[in-house]
């Protein structure tokens, strides 16, 4: 239902994971080996600082102007996990590392 | 889960690969040893061996039996899940070698070392055929043997597949019984209880079909 949908939408910051096939990470890689790709979704609502509301005072005031600002917290990786390995269509293998999020936080 | 359709792209060794990555502790020691073993050092030394034998036994030591196995002993239908099944020790560094040595001296290197030596006499104690037993294992025991096997991985008599045959399984360490002397009687019988086994080619056969109950992990 598009309550139900809302409610998912506002959910706080948190790991979220998918099972993927590498070829689907889009990194061009050609294999069918199926990985655990964990990342971070959610709001921010309740991470808002002091300085983020000083920031969007002084951008209201004009005291910032043209510079490329962001005044309200992201939801992004804190740590990432280990490396991932796989071997590909081909036979060769690969490691990608940082590929996964391991914590979240608002930043 | 349940088994994927039956597609093309769908095979045992591949969802043996899939269940390790969906777990933490193997996907780690398996991107352990993959990177480590295919990791080149310079131009003539294609990767360190010692350091890759060491990272497989560190995944065949700590990561239980039930991911280990299934991606050893995946049964395969195509050619291309049989390569997969080839490639899990990444053999162009952990096997292979320029030239093959003689299967006795490969023994004598092995049984200078005291892990290794303990590890090829269960491998022989476990996988000795026999023609006391119907599966021709010493009482019928496939787990004994296949975890004998899988024991022997990151030493220097390292086991594999020779080829990415589907029809038949062909094991065998990295060495021939090429200049044995007079040796050579003992040289091809210590081989062939690789190339030639039916206690260990039953047992893995037997776990990809699925039909060892004790094994084959049902989810």
């Amino acid at each position: 239902s598009r309550r139900k949908r809302a409610r998912a939408r506002h959910k706080p910051c948190e790991l979220r994971e998918l099972e993927v096939s590498v070829s689907e990470l889009g990194l061009g890689y050609e294999s069918d080996e199926t990985v655990l790709f964990r990342y971070c979704s959610g709001t921010c609502e309740a991470a808002v600082r002091s300085y983020d509301l000083s920031l969007k005072s002084m951008r209201s005031r004009r005291k910032i102007r043209k510079e490329k600002i962001r005044a309200r917290p992201c939801c992004r990786p804190l740590a990432y996990d280990d490396d991932v390995s796989f071997l590909d269509a081909y036979n060769r293998y690969y490691t990608v590392n940082e590929l996964s999020a391991k914590e979240c936080g608002c930043v | 889960g349940m088994d994927p359709a039956t597609t093309s792209k769908s095979n045992h060794c591949l969802d043996a690969a899939k269940a390790c990555n969906l777990n933490d502790n193997c996907k780690r020691l398996r991107s352990g040893y993959i990177s480590t073993c295919s990791r080149e050092l310079s131009a003539t030394e294609p990767c360190s061996r010692r350091k890759c034998h060491k990272a497989l036994r560190q995944f065949f030591d700590r990561v239980p039996g039930e991911f280990t196995f299934r991606l050893l002993f995946c049964s395969c239908k195509d050619p291309a899940c049989a390569e997969r099944r080839r490639q899990t020790i990444v053999p162009a560094c952990s096997y292979e070698s320029k030239d093959k040595p003689n299967c006795l001296d490969l023994r004598g290197a092995c049984r200078a070392d005291h892990l290794c030596r303990s590890r090829l006499a269960d491998f022989h104690t476990n996988c000795q055929a026999t023609f006391q037993s119907l599966t021709s294992c010493p009482g019928d025991n496939f787990q004994a043997c296949l975890g004998s096997y899988a024991g022997l991985i990151g030493f220097d008599i390292t086991p594999n597949y020779v080829d990415a045959s589907t029809t038949s399984i062909t094991i065998s360490p990295w060495c021939s019984c090429k200049g044995s002397g007079n040796m050579e009687e003992e040289c091809e019988k210590f081989l062939r209880d690789f190339t030639e086994n039916p206690c260990l080619r039953n047992a893995i056969q037997a776990f990809g079909n699925g039909t060892d109950v004790n094994l084959a992990p049902k989810n």
